[in-house]
């Protein structure tokens, strides 16, 4: 089966400098960090909050490309929001879930405990019957390059699931630091501020 | 709520320069919510439960929209992960808007959120106000955010006694 790393390699090789990438905690955000030094990355998403964080910056930014790099544990804490996701359906929105069926997976040389989805679950059914039509499961690195350019190419919401193995038997070797929550929102709100012309952090006065 | 006492909870909130609002709907601030997503000024979004609401609120304001989370008692226990996160980790602002069920005068027993709704906030280091006369709603609602935006942290406003019935 193939890993998180290799598919998230395929990624970094893919996505444009301007899209934003919201990533959930763990080895999403491991992984990210090392294989991309971008300003437009937001790390640490933690459990539950990593696709309905990105479908708010969409909705803000509608005319900005937003990739959520989520994970099944992750997603299953706030499932809701997929309905939320189609009937707001932002256009620019893509929801990629690294499925590996795996509670503590990534960072175990055991696995963790299983989620739901490595029983009878199946995520981009629960995506598709929840109202978002381009949803779809990618088992191998050629279906995913083929989802993800795609879903940067043409109208969303889209959702990817990324089935790939339980354990990360591969990985980036550790470089650099990842920036911290506070150091990161710095950094990606001054991104999106010169980028979008938007003012986000203000004078630190109450104007902003 | 009485529809004009809701009609200063939204006048407060586009006085404060609120452009967006996440929530799950609630008995009390019903007509609160019917407005904000009616209202052309304001983004509205309906989440399924109160956690979902933090995550869109937060992803909102790194977009540029100054967001607000209109809570229940209740939903703001369910809230309180992310709350505490994005107060703690991140130091985002958003306002936080909280018809005060179970304070004293609640006509219903609720006592329960009398437990939990301020012990909560002060446990996340979330700074509120609570309002008492329907008088003081817009201007409680402006401070409030004024101060969450300056602060770059969460800010609570509570609505209860004659503000709220």
């Amino acid at each position: 089966m193939v890993t998180r790393f290799t598919l998230l390699e395929e990624l970094a090789g893919m996505v444009p400098d301007d899209v934003l990438v919201l990533a959930s905690i763990g080895n999403n955000s491991g992984f990210w960090g090392e294989l991309t030094e971008r300003d437009a990355n937001l790390f640490h998403l933690t459990m539950g909050m990593c696709s309905p964080a990105a479908l708010g910056l969409a909705l803000a930014l509608p005319k900005r490309k937003v990739l959520a790099l989520d994970a099944d544990g992750n997603l299953l804490l706030n499932l809701g929001v997929l309905g939320t996701i189609a009937n707001e359906a932002p256009k620019n929105l893509t929801i990629v879930v690294m499925d590996n069926g795996n509670y503590l997976g990534s960072h175990k040389h055991q696995p963790g405990m299983p989620t739901a989805t490595s029983g009878k679950m199946d995520l981009a059914a629960v995506a598709r019957a929840c109202g978002i039509a381009h949803s779809s499961t990618v088992e191998n690195v050629a279906d995913f390059r083929e989802r993800i350019r795609a879903a940067l190419s043409g109208d969303g919401p889209h959702f990817i699931r990324a089935r790939v193995a339980a354990l990360d038997t591969d990985g980036p070797k550790r470089t650099r630091r990842i920036p911290d929550p506070r150091e990161n929102k710095y950094r990606f709100a001054n991104y999106i501020q010169r980028t979008e012309g938007v003012e986000i952090l203000g004078s630190g006065l109450g104007g902003g | 709520m009485k529809p004009e006492k809701a009609q200063l909870v939204i006048q407060g909130l586009k006085e404060a320069g609120i452009d967006f609002a996440a929530g799950v709907p609630d008995a009390q601030f019903i007509e609160v919510y019917k407005m904000l997503a009616e209202d052309p000024r304001i983004r509205y979004v309906g989440a399924a439960n109160e956690a979902e609401a933090v995550g869109i609120g937060f992803g909102a304001w790194f977009g540029g929209k100054k967001p607000a989370l209109i809570l229940a008692t209740s939903g703001l226990l369910v809230a309180t992960y992310h709350l505490a996160r994005i107060n703690l980790l991140h130091e985002v602002p958003v306002l936080v808007v909280i018809p005060y069920r179970g304070d004293i005068g609640d006509p219903r027993w609720l006592g329960l959120y009398k437990k939990t709704t301020e012990p909560g906030l002060n446990a996340m280091d979330i700074p509120y106000r609570i309002v008492s006369r329907s008088a003081d709603i817009v201007r409680a609602i402006t401070q409030c955010n004024e101060s969450a935006r300056a602060w770059l942290k969460p800010v609570a406003v509570l609505l209860s006694e004659e503000a709220l019935w």
